[in-house]
């Protein structure tokens, strides 16, 4: 499994705001890009996920397991996204959320039972999400997504608007997953300390340059 | 005690403008319900339980029918168009006018049967019975027209709010990331959240078609009408015991209302396990459908320009024999009928300035004198002044204004036209005056402006697309009143809307035409001009 970027790139308009780069994630790997807020890296997110808006647009291909992302729906795309925001379902319980992405047909129940206990969340499955604390609605957030067995993972920033203590708790927890699932992965981030130790980071350079650092 | 005499100025006109009539309307009617002899007499009626099944089944049907209507368009066009800006013009149609022009359109000798005949080589009208069909159905449609622009702009707005919109954008991108196509994004992550959120307007939606005069009496059924005609023709009746058994009758329909509604919502909360079954049945590829979506939107804007031709044609042609597409010879007897004698136009426009300028004026005094922790209170009020049917609350107004001697007077009518319009203008301008950023007082307080100069040279500008867009609704609303006005004039006073209600029963076809163009453009002058003051 691996995402292949091949002259990906982000514009705004005429104006270019991530210049064509080219980079490949392995299974398993989280690659790290970083560059302040506005640079263009959430588009380039969006842009993969298949919901850039329009005066944004992108260029390039990419390449998820040797298919060409251009060809399919977003709904189709099998790529899961984590964002700034848990972004659970206020309507659903904790259990209905984590169902909400297993595909038909397979043991759903079982399946949510075994990410509860995976987040250490038992018996939580009834609640509302409302009444989860910041660092269980994580969890759930991250085991939804894994539930629908995403072929690559997209990070947001997903740990920007936790405290100090509960953000290094997360990321291992988020990495640790992704890595036992070999799923490849991108994080966008303006802060360095969310990259996972010795992952690759690139950083956008104020010219749209993406660079190894 | 400068604070006490404030509030007192804050609620004193609001209480003898709005909150007494209404108060006195719902007492007065309430009382009318001890009559024993009356509620004998109206289940004695022998129209009563097809009537009732018939108010019943109209407004429900058209309720369920125009919500999934609304969402099929909002659904399908997601993210396309800025649908709540160019509904506004749909909204403005009053009902009547449009059901008026609509029942020009299907009945037998109307535009569909001449475009048929034509094609078809009919030289006679043909035998269907359109307007004012046995089972409503022709009511139900009008209904249904009328109501889907208002539900799709309801929706539309709560899609446009930063708060809720943007959250719903974002959970669209996770869904999607999960593997759902937007039918599916739709079915089980916006229409529950979005539903509870329109319970109240839905439900006023579904009153209102359930207890509708003036459309019924244009083109519903007749043998039997609907109940809400019953009850109407009991009130205007001479005989004072049949006029109790118009009163009981409207309580009993809005007793009948509210126990379906509290039926239903038992029903939702039981059935809720299926509900919560197909939230998780898994992701689903299917995507709003878009082609027919704006197809549907196409033959609503459509039928909505259909009825403002009809209207526009029949108002000059007298002589329109069938099946030609066009009258014989134009002629302007019915609009220099208009001008010769205005005076339903001038009451109609004399009632809307006078009761759009308080409800205007009450709204902002109680927003300037009472924090937003008491708005919820008289918003319960607004919501119940119009999910109670205005059947009700005219008729307990007449009664309690029979004592007063305010029936057939002018002010008596201003006050019962004033209870819809000042609840329609307080909850449109509620949202966008309180999200009025406090830091503007703080800031012209600190440049030496007194309160009263912050509010008139600073707040007053920047709210003027707030008030235009209200007085723009309390325009419509106010126009289209016919219960009130009919109920508490006595016949004594003529509007618009009551004298297209008159001339819908047969007559003078250019005049009713008229009437119901006057009606359409009032209300679509107001509008226009709100917009353009609002940018």
């Amino acid at each position: 499994m691996s995402l292949r970027f091949e002259n990906v790139g982000i514009a705004l308009g005429a104006k270019p705001l991530i210049r064509p780069f080219m980079l490949s994630i392995k299974a398993g790997e989280v690659v790290t890009l970083m560059g302040p807020s506005g640079c263009g890296k959430s588009s380039l997110l969006a842009y993969v996920a298949g919901d850039l808006e329009a005066p944004l647009r992108g260029v390039g291909r990419v390449v998820l397991n040797g298919v060409d992302l251009a060809d399919l729906r977003p709904e189709q795309r099998q790529v899961g996204r984590l964002f700034q925001d848990d972004l659970l379902f206020p309507h659903m319980t904790v259990g209905e959320n984590l169902m909400f992405g297993v595909k038909r047909g397979q043991p759903r129940l079982e399946m949510m039972q075994t990410a509860l206990a995976r987040a250490e969340l038992e018996g939580l499955e009834d609640r509302s999400p409302q009444t989860l604390s910041g660092g269980q609605r994580v969890r759930v957030s991250l085991m939804r997504t894994l539930l629908a067995k995403p072929a690559a993972m997209l990070l947001d920033e997903p740990f920007n608007k936790l405290d100090k203590d509960l953000r290094a708790t997360m990321r291992a927890y988020v990495f640790d997953h992704l890595l036992t699932r070999n799923i490849p992965c991108l994080m966008v981030t303006h802060d360095q300390d969310d990259a996972p130790n010795n992952g690759r980071i690139f950083r956008v350079a104020a010219d749209g340059e993406v660079r190894h650092v | 005690m400068m604070q006490s005499l404030r509030r007192l100025c804050g609620v004193l006109p609001l209480g003898v403008f709005w909150l007494l009539p209404f108060a006195v309307g719902v007492v007065a009617v309430g009382l009318a319900g001890f009559d024993g002899m009356a509620w004998v007499a109206l289940f004695l009626h022998p129209q009563f339980w097809p009537a009732l099944a018939l108010s019943i089944v109209t407004g429900s049907l058209s309720l369920v029918i125009s919500t999934l209507l609304a969402f099929w368009i909002v659904a399908g066009l997601h993210g396309s168009t800025r649908l709540a800006d160019f509904m506004g013009s749909f909204l403005s149609l009053p009902h009547l006018a449009f059901a008026i022009g609509f029942g020009f359109l299907i009945m037998p000798s109307g535009v569909f049967a001449r475009i048929i005949g034509l094609l078809a080589g009919w030289s006679e009208t043909p035998q269907w019975v359109t307007t004012q069909d046995p089972y409503g159905i022709s009511l139900t449609a009008a209904l249904v027209l009328k109501e889907v622009p208002f539900i799709v702009w309801l929706i539309a707005a709560l899609l446009a709010r930063t708060d809720i919109g943007e959250m719903l954008a974002k959970q669209f991108r996770v869904g999607q990331s999960l593997g759902h196509g937007g039918a599916s994004i739709w079915l089980r992550i916006f229409i529950p959240q979005i539903l509870p959120r329109l319970k109240w307007p839905l439900i006023v939606v579904w009153v209102y078609g359930a207890s509708v005069v003036d459309m019924a009496l244009a083109i519903g059924p007749t043998q039997p009408p609907t109940l809400a005609v019953i009850i109407w023709s009991d009130l205007n009746n001479v005989d004072q015991a049949i006029n109790a058994r118009g009163s009981v009758g409207a309580l009993f329909l809005t007793a009948a209302l509210g126990v379906i509604a509290t039926l239903f919502q038992f029903v939702t909360s039981v059935s809720s396990i299926a509900t919560r079954r197909f939230l998780v049945a898994g992701p689903s590829l299917s995507r709003a459908p878009r082609k027919p979506a704006f197809a549907l939107l196409a033959l609503f804007a459509a039928i909505y320009a259909l009825v403002l031709g009809v209207l526009l044609i029949m108002s000059v042609g007298s002589q329109w024999p069938y099946p030609n597409l066009m009258p014989a010879q134009i002629r302007w007897a019915a609009w220099s009928q208009l001008v010769d004698s205005p005076a339903p136009l001038l009451t109609s426009l004399t009632f809307i300035c006078c009761c759009v300028a308080t409800a205007l004026s009450l709204s902002v005094i109680w927003f300037e004198t009472f924090t937003d922790r008491l708005d919820r209170y008289l918003l319960g009020l607004a919501v119940a002044a119009l999910a109670i049917p205005s059947l009700l609350i005219a008729d307990g107004q007449y009664l309690a204004f029979l004592q007063l001697g305010l029936n057939g007077t002018w002010f008596g009518v201003f006050l019962s036209t004033l209870t819809p319009v000042f609840a329609y203008v307080f909850i449109v301008m509620r949202g966008p005056y309180r999200a009025f950023d406090p830091r503007y007082r703080s800031v012209s307080l600190g440049l030496n402006a007194s309160a009263f100069r912050f509010w008139a040279a600073v707040k007053l500008p920047l709210m003027k697309p707030v008030l235009a867009a209200a007085a723009a609704v309390g325009v419509g609303v106010s126009i289209a009143q016919y219960v009130p006005v009919q109920l508490v004039a006595s016949g004594r006073l003529a509007t618009l809307t009551t004298e297209a209600v008159t001339l819908s029963s047969g007559g003078n076809r250019p005049l009713l035409a008229v009437f119901s163009l006057m009606l359409a453009f009032v209300p679509l002058a107001a509008f226009l001009i709100a917009a353009r003051l609002g940018k």
